[in-house]
C-alpha cells in the first residue's frame, strides 16, 4: 500500500466514524464504540501514510501545506481519540468536533502532494519540538471546541434533545476550561520553542511577523478567556462563545496567515 | 486568582478605624495605610487585568497594522501589566496560599522587565566579509538600544571561507562557513558556523545570513607616495543578483570613482541539478574610469591618474547578522518558570476536585 492509499483509506475511516457520530446524535443512539474503533483504525493507517512519506522524503510533514493539513488532522484525532477514550461522558462532541475535521480533510483532498524543499533553517529539532507543542494546543482547544458545541447547540431546541443525557453546562463548561488551562500552557511552550528556534535561525527570537503576531494575539485571547472566567463567573454559553473566539483564532493563525505572510517564518505555506 | 479582599496588606492585617472622626495619635498614619491599600488593591483588580489584556491585544494590532513606529503601543500596555501584576503580588492573599500562583505572576513581572531591559541594551546589525579578511567592529548596518554596552570594537574574528549546497532548482541548502578568532587566553580558536550555529563572542552572536556574493581584490598604489592599500570589493549579492555583478567603487584617497564589472560565461549554480557556490574557474573583470575601459585577469594593472590599480584575484564575501541581547538566558528561565508553574498550579487545583469523581 503507498503512502496516499494508506491516507485515502485512513480518510474514509475518519469520514465513517464521524458520519456514525453524527448520525448517532440526531437519532439519539450511541455507537460510541463503533466510532472509537474506526477513528483507531483510521489513525492507525494514517500514522502509517505520514512514516512511508517522512521516510521517502527524508523530512517531517512540515512544508507544503498538503504536509501540514495532513499532519494537523492527524494530531487533531489523536489528541480528540484520547479525550473520546478517556472521557465517556463527552463522546457526543464527535457529533461537533468531525464536521471542523471534514472541512480540513476536504482541503487536504484539494491540495496538491507534490514535495517540498527542507530550508536550511529547519534542519533543528527545535521545530519538531515547536509543531509539536502547537499540535497538542490545537488539539487540547479542539476538544474544547466539541464541548462548547454541544453547551451552544442544547441552547437550541433541537440540541437540547439530542444532547440532553450529556452532564450539565456547568459541569462541561468546567470541563472544557480545563481544556483551555491545558492549551494555554502548550501554546505558551509553542512561543517558547518557536522563539529559540527563531533565534538561530534567523538571528532574533521574536520579530512580531504575522505568524508571531497572530500567535501572541491568540495567546492573549486564551489568556483573556481563562480569565475573564475565574474573575466574572461568566455562564457557560458566554464562556463557550469565548473558546469558540480562541478556537477560529487559532484555526485562522495556523492555516490562514501563512497565506498573507511573506516573512521566513512561513507555517503552512 | 482570587479577588482581593481589602483586610491585607503585605502580610499584615489592617483594621479601619470604625469611626474616622474620632481617631487617636495613630490615626493619620492608619489613614494613609488604608489610602494606599485601597490604592494598591485598585491596582491589584482582576477587572483591571482583563482591561490590560485587551489593551495589549489592541496595541498589538495597532503596532501591526500601523506603517509608523508605534513602540507606546506595546509600552504602555505592558507597563501597566507589570504594575497590575506587582500589585497583586503585594497585596492579594492567595498568593501566599499558593505558591505557584506566585511564581507565576513573578515569573510574568520578570518576562516583562527582562524584555524591556533588552529592548534598551540590545544591538541588531549586519555585515559583510571578504574571505580572508578580519572583522573590525564595523557594521554596515545597525540599530541597538540607548543603553546599549558597545563591546563590538574589541570583537574580533575572520571569515576563512564557506560551501552552500543548491538543491535542485536553486534551492539553498546548508551553509557552513568556516571562521578563525583568538581566544581570551590568546590561542587560536577555529569553528564552522553556519544556519543555526552562530559564533559567539563577548555575547555577540553572528549568524551567516542569505547574503554572500564575488569580491574583487586590488592594490591600489596611489601617484601621491602614501602607501599601497589593499581591499575587496564586494559586488552584489549572488545569485539574489545575477545579472547585475557591477559595482561602483571610489579608490581610498582617489577623486574619481571607477566602475567595476564581473563576467563569466559558465552556469556556477545550475538550476536543473545540485550544485555548490563556488568562485567561476575563468572570469575577466571589465573597470571603466572615465572613458577608459580595460579587462583585467588576476595580477594585471591598470595606471590611472591618480594610481595604479593592480588586480589581485576573485574571493568571495560572506553576510553576517550580529545580535546582541544578554537577558537571552533569564529570559529562557523566566518563560520556562513561567510555564512550568502555571502547570503546577492548574495541576494542584484541577487533581484537588477531579471533574469526574468517581461514584462511591
Amino acid at each position: 500500500m503507498t503512502e496516499l492509499q494508506a491516507l485515502w483509506a485512513a480518510l474514509v475511516l475518519y469520514v465513517l466514524a464521524g458520519s456514525l457520530a453524527i448520525f448517532g446524535a440526531v437519532l439519539r443512539r450511541q455507537p460510541e464504540r463503533t466510532v472509537l474503533i474506526l477513528l483507531v483504525a483510521g489513525l492507525a493507517l494514517h500514522t502509517a501514510a505520514i512514516v512511508l512519506r517522512w521516510e521517502r522524503l527524508g523530512h517531517g510533514p512540515v512544508i507544503t501545506m498538503f504536509e501540514i493539513l495532513s499532519s494537523n488532522i492527524w494530531s487533531l484525532l489523536l489528541v480528540y481519540a484520547l479525550a473520546y477514550w478517556r472521557i465517556p461522558a463527552i463522546r457526543a462532541t464527535a457529533a461537533v468536533v468531525m464536521p471542523i475535521l471534514f472541512v480540513m480533510m476536504g482541503w487536504l483532498l484539494m491540495t496538491s502532494p507534490t514535495e517540498g524543499h527542507l530550508p536550511a533553517t529547519y534542519h533543528t529539532v527545535w521545530l519538531y519540538i515547536h509543531i509539536g507543542f502547537g499540535k497538542v494546543f490545537l488539539g487540547a482547544v479542539l476538544v474544547a471546541v466539541g464541548i462548547s458545541g454541544v453547551v451552544l447547540l442544547r441552547g437550541t431546541g433541537y440540541g437540547g434533545k439530542r444532547f440532553a443525557r450529556l452532564p450539565d453546562d456547568s459541569r462541561l463548561d468546567e470541563l472544557a476550561y480545563r481544556f483551555m488551562a491545558l492549551g494555554l500552557i502548550f501554546e505558551s511552550l509553542m512561543l517558547v520553542a518557536g522563539a529559540i528556534w527563531a533565534q538561530d535561525a534567523w538571528g532574533r527570537y521574536w520579530a512580531w511577523d504575522p505568524l508571531e503576531t497572530w500567535a501572541f494575539i491568540t495567546w492573549l485571547t486564551l489568556a483573556f478567556a481563562l480569565h475573564l472566567r475565574f474573575t466574572l463567573k461568566i455562564r457557560p454559553r458566554t464562556g463557550a462563545v469565548m473558546i469558540v473566539a480562541v478556537f477560529v483564532l487559532a484555526f485562522l493563525t495556523f492555516f490562514g496567515v501563512p497565506f498573507i505572510s511573506t516573512a521566513p517564518h512561513k507555517g503552512a505555506v | 486568582m482570587n479577588g482581593f479582599d481589602g483586610t491585607e496588606f503585605m502580610g499584615q492585617t489592617v483594621k479601619p478605624p470604625d469611626n474616622p472622626s474620632v481617631m487617636g495619635r495613630g490615626a493619620p498614619r492608619d489613614l494613609r495605610i488604608s489610602r494606599l491599600q485601597r490604592a494598591l488593591g485598585a491596582l491589584a483588580s482582576l477587572k483591571l487585568t482583563l482591561a490590560i489584556l485587551a489593551a495589549l491585544g489592541g496595541g498589538t494590532m495597532v503596532a501591526y497594522l500601523s506603517e509608523a513606529r508605534t513602540t507606546w503601543a506595546l509600552v504602555l500596555p505592558l507597563a501597566a501589566f507589570s504594575v497590575n501584576l506587582a500589585a497583586a503580588v503585594a497585596t492579594n492573599p492567595v498568593f501566599r496560599r499558593q505558591t505557584a500562583l506566585l511564581m507565576f505572576h513573578l515569573a510574568l513581572i520578570a518576562i516583562v522587565l527582562l524584555i524591556a531591559v533588552g529592548r534598551l541594551t540590545y544591538l541588531k546589525g549586519q555585515l559583510e566579509l571578504a574571505q580572508g579578511q578580519v572583522f573590525d567592529g564595523q557594521l554596515t548596518q545597525e540599530e541597538s538600544g540607548p543603553w546599549h554596552p558597545r563591546r563590538l570594537d574589541a570583537v574580533r574574528f575572520s571569515n576563512q571561507g564557506f560551501t552552500i549546497g543548491y538543491a535542485k532548482g536553486m534551492r539553498r541548502a546548508a551553509t557552513r562557513n568556516q571562521v578563525a578568532w583568538t581566544a581570551p587566553d590568546g590561542r587560536p580558536r577555529q569553528a564552522v558556523i553556519g544556519d543555526q550555529d552562530p559564533l559567539i563572542l563577548e555575547g555577540y552572536r553572528f549568524y551567516t545570513n542569505f547574503n554572500k556574493g564575488f569580491a574583487p581584490v586590488f592594490v591600489w598604489r596611489p601617484r601621491s607616495g602614501a602607501s599601497p592599500q589593499l581591499g575587496a570589493v564586494h559586488l552584489p549579492a549572488y545569485p539574489l543578483h545575477e545579472y547585475r555583478q557591477a559595482q561602483e567603487w571610489q579608490p581610498p584617497g582617489s577623486r574619481s570613482p571607477l566602475w567595476i564589472m564581473l563576467r563569466f560565461d559558465e552556469v556556477i549554480l545550475d538550476p536543473e541539478k545540485s550544485s555548490e557556490f563556488r568562485l567561476p574557474t575563468e572570469h575577466r573583470l571589465v573597470v571603466r574610469a572615465g572613458e577608459a575601459r580595460r579587462e583585467l585577469k588576476p595580477g594585471d594593472a591598470m595606471h590611472l591618474a591618480e594610481g595604479v590599480l593592480v588586480y589581485q584575484g576573485l574571493r568571495s564575501w560572506m553576510g553576517y547578522t550580529v545580535f546582541y541581547d544578554f537577558t537571552l538566558p533569564w529570559l529562557l528561565a523566566a518563560c520556562i518558570l513561567a510555564v512550568a508553574s502555571l502547570a503546577w498550579h492548574f495541576w494542584r487545583k484541577f487533581s484537588a476536585r477531579p471533574w469526574n469523581p468517581p461514584v462511591s
